[in-house]
């Protein structure tokens, strides 16, 4: 029963009429905004309550059991806030680039598969494409703040630029050398690679670039320098007003939401868990998902944000040069 | 100690070169028939303190500058200008501290008029 | 490069309440930093001329709100001063006890609001808020209230210490201890913020002294200058006081003279309480007629958490005719282009975090 439920979409996907295919698609497509909407919102309300154990405090307790409710009655209140129109912005821009924002960021999403069976496409070089649009973010990012007018958004839209650009060499290393492993760059390939051992365990010195430049990627804590809420009070988003503002929020877990799967694909055996116990490969990949996102908020509740010079630096003096270092390690030991 | 007005730069100066390198304080009193202003200076390596008073007429309330020889003095004579309305001689001042409006009363004279209604920004230039 | 110059503030989450910072940048670098301040300028001076001897210290208490008790000893001492009252000695004792309790406090809450502008999310903020209260809790059960004392009369306070006290506070201070230790374990290991203190904003001894900047600053920049040392007041002299001293004059030495001067004012506690003898501790009455000080003209010096505070009045019947007071934290900020200039605008807020601005005392 339950495979024939797994192989429903697929099965709509691989038929040969266009219309079955377009089904399929928009089926696929709200089953994964259901999971992903879930898991950003378990996650938002997680770490709050994380970050509150951590200073002593409850976090929210009021809205619902625990507080569980206490996100949606902030986005309830943030769409029902005034949306105010700039003088200086740009306003067409303005508006276009954080919505264009959470499309580049679902799109990628949406090209991951979250299980063998499910997944929108399974294209030889996926992997390269969801970095292709994750590079595309900064752009998008910089247009968004740039037309705001605003000087503290112009500061962050230029580190944020600087940041996401000098950590993709790294990260873009890192996945060569697990091509080298997987042999290819497609995605289910390099899940199936991952058994009996996981990359985790093949490359760690790529597991903590990939990690640290999956920060960086997500601007978190310690490179949160595109919010950098003690200096730039809200950094890029210190103009954007009420429901763009919620979008943005969307936005930032949707990345980690993206983050997050991404590490457990590449490193963590995707989907693949104890052949002993029988649960579907989709919890798998849930549950790493989440303890990867649960590592990243500890790592916020207790970090100092790192200057964009020394940012830079680290980048390119020690991810750069590791990452060469990673790729010579793995080809010497498992290709040759 | 008190100073005369004229004879204050070279007193600061030979004090500075006494070993008094710390400025404490610049403040002023309006005694009603003349103003007093009053410098605390301290050597902190003899842990000496001094105090300087030099008195002015009320229509005629300038006093000379020591910025050159503490950098301290910056803030402390523009609150005086202020607030005491005792114009600073040698060196220029951009705007005003704490105050928002120049040319008003300076407010911590005896003269001040209490009950002045609230200014807005409309009022005094 | 161009120029940019940008606004930060009065509404802006590290400007510790409402300083405006008008900056030039160059691409990065700072060019020049310039404070606008009196935003809260409430004529607390002015204000004193009006009120009686005892009338005004709930106003001057709310100059520094992070350390009111501080400023409320300071006040009442220069009015001790004009008056020629004389401090029991058992309120000399319980005083000290109370001005170090509030220095703990206050240094507490500053090292927290330090790290939460170099960009840590309020973990260290909230510790230090935590451990603030327990000493709050303290004083309240001391004074009776939590925040705004108004515990000093003339020759005394208005109760003395309530029985168990010591007990209490002994026990709490031990816990204390133990998370200074534990602030010193988490801070100093960790690299980040090694690196954003470590050599940042450096103002030499020179400067400092040229500067006129006090307290914990100067101190941090190599200057052996303490109050309660180099001029002591009350009961310091029998209580084996040393000033920490710290010669790297950067931010981290500014935090850490904070943790040192924690660490000696619960050794201070400690032996205040150990030293203190019975006897009585209440002060004068609040309508007390007071003899004539027309044109007396006092000066009292006080070492608060922040610095060094000067209050120099001269005297009315029954007021103050003019009451000036050096506020510590006016004078610090007026150093604050010197430490910035040249570094990094991130860095700007580090050293703005490391100096510890209220600005109710800045602005009076």
């Amino acid at each position: 029963m339950t495979d024939e439920i797994a192989n429903f979409i697929p099965s709509l996907l691989a038929s040969p009429s266009l219309l079955y295919n377009v089904i399929g698609l928009v089926i696929y497509a709200v089953v994964v905004a259901i999971i992903f909407s879930l898991f950003s919102y378990v996650m938002g309300w997680l770490e709050r309550k994380i970050i509150a154990k951590a200073q002593y405090r409850h976090g929210p307790t009021y809205v619902g059991k625990w507080g569980i409710f206490q996100n949606l009655a902030d986005l309830v209140k943030l769409l029902s806030k005034e949306e105010i129109e700039l003088d200086n912005a740009d306003r067409l821009l303005f508006m276009a680039g954080i919505p264009l924002l959470v499309a580049a960021a679902i799109f990628t999403i949406f090209l991951l598969p979250l299980s063998p069976t499910m997944q929108a496409t399974n294209l030889s070089f996926g992997i390269l494409l969801v970095f292709v649009i994750i590079a595309f973010t900064p752009i998008l990012l910089f247009i968004a703040a740039f037309s705001s007018g605003n000087k503290f958004a112009d500061i962050s839209a230029q580190r944020s630029v600087l940041i996401l650009f000098s950590y993709e060499i790294p990260m873009i290393l890192v996945i060569a050398a697990i091509a080298l492993l997987a042999k290819g760059y497609n995605i289910q390939d390099i899940v199936g690679a991952q058994s009996p051992y996981y990359f985790a365990v093949l490359m760690p010195l790529g597991l903590v670039i990939m990690f640290i430049g999956m920060l960086a990627e997500l601007e978190r804590h310690p490179f949160d320098l595109r919010e950098a809420d003690s200096e730039l009070i809200a950094g890029w988003l210190t103009d954007v007003s009420a429901p763009y503002y919620a979008l943005a929020l969307f936005l930032d877990y949707a990345r980690v939401f993206m983050g997050s799967v991404l590490m457990a694909i590449l490193f963590f055996g995707g989907w693949l868990g104890p052949p002993m116990i029988p649960l579907p490969g989709l919890f798998w990949l849930i549950l790493k998902a989440f303890l990867i996102g649960i590592f990243i908020i500890f790592i916020r509740a207790t970090a100092f944000r790192m200057r964009i010079d020394r940012v830079l630096r680290f980048g390119w003096s020690w991810l750069v040069p590791l990452s060469i270092i990673n790729l010579i390690i793995t080809y010497i030991i498992f290709v040759r | 100690m008190k100073v005369e007005r004229e004879k204050f730069s070279e007193t600061v100066d030979k004090m500075r070169k006494e070993g008094f390198d710390y400025l404490v304080k610049i403040t002023a009193v309006d005694y009603g028939d003349h103003l007093e202003a009053v410098y605390m200076l301290r050597s902190i390596a003899g842990n000496k303190d001094e105090t300087l008073e030099v008195q002015m007429p009320e229509d005629d309330a300038w006093m000379p500058t020591i910025i050159h020889l503490y950098k301290a003095a910056d803030w402390y004579e523009r609150e005086m200008h202020e607030m005491f309305g005792i114009s600073i001689k040698g060196r220029r001042m951009d705007r005003l501290l704490l105050e928002k409006w120049d040319g008003i009363d300076p407010p911590f004279r005896k003269t001040f008029v209490w009950d002045t209604p609230y200014r807005t920004d409309e009022g005094k230039k | 490069m161009t120029i940019t110059r940008i606004n930060i503030g009065p509404v802006h989450p590290s400007t510790h309440g409402v300083l405006r910072l008008v900056v030039d940048i160059e691409g990065d670098t700072i060019v020049k930093v310039e404070p606008h301040i009196g935003y809260l300028h409430r004529g607390v001076e002015k204000l004193a001329e009006t009120r009686m001897y005892m009338q005004i210290p709930p106003y001057t208490e709310k100059l520094d709100y992070v350390a009111p008790m501080s400023y409320d000893d300071a006040y009442v001492a220069a009015v001790e001063a004009a008056l020629g009252v004389d401090v029991k000695e058992r309120a000399q004792y319980v005083r000290v006890i109370l001005l170090e309790l509030q220095r703990i406090a206050s240094h507490l809450f500053g090292i927290g609001a330090m790290c939460n502008d170099m960009g840590q999310m309020f973990t260290v903020f909230m510790w230090g808020f935590k451990d603030r209260d327990i000493v709050l809790k303290l004083l309240e059960d001391a004074t009776g209230s939590r925040m705004f004392y108004v515990n000093m009369r003339l020759g005394g306070l208005v109760r003395d210490l309530p029985p168990g006290f010591e007990d209490e506070a002994l026990e709490k201070l031990d816990y204390i201890d133990r998370r200074i230790k534990e602030y010193e374990s988490y801070l100093e290991k960790n690299s980040i913020f090694m690196e954003r203190t470590k050599g940042i904003g450096v103002l030499d001894t020179e400067a400092a002294i040229n500067l006129g900047i006090t307290g914990p600053p100067l101190r941090a920049s190599g200057v052996d200058y303490d109050v309660r040392k180099n001029n002591p007041y009350y009961v310091y002299e029998k209580l084996h006081f040393s000033p920490m001293v710290l010669y790297s004059s950067d931010n981290f030495a500014r935090y850490k003279i904070k943790i040192m001067e924690i660490k000696e004012s619960i050794r201070l506690v400690r032996e205040a309480f150990r030293l203190m003898p019975e006897g009585d501790a209440l002060g004068m009455p609040v309508k007390l007629r007071s003899p004539d000080t027309k044109n007396r003209i006092v000066r009292v010096s006080r070492e608060l958490p922040r610095g060094e505070c000067v209050m120099y009045m001269v005297g009315d019947q029954q007021k103050p005719y003019r009451l000036s007071i050096r506020s510590p934290n006016f004078i610090n900020l007026a150093a604050l282009d010197e430490m910035s200039r040249g570094g990094r605008i991130a860095d700007l807020f580090a050293t703005m975090g490391s100096l510890d601005l209220v600005m109710g005392c800045v602005d009076r």
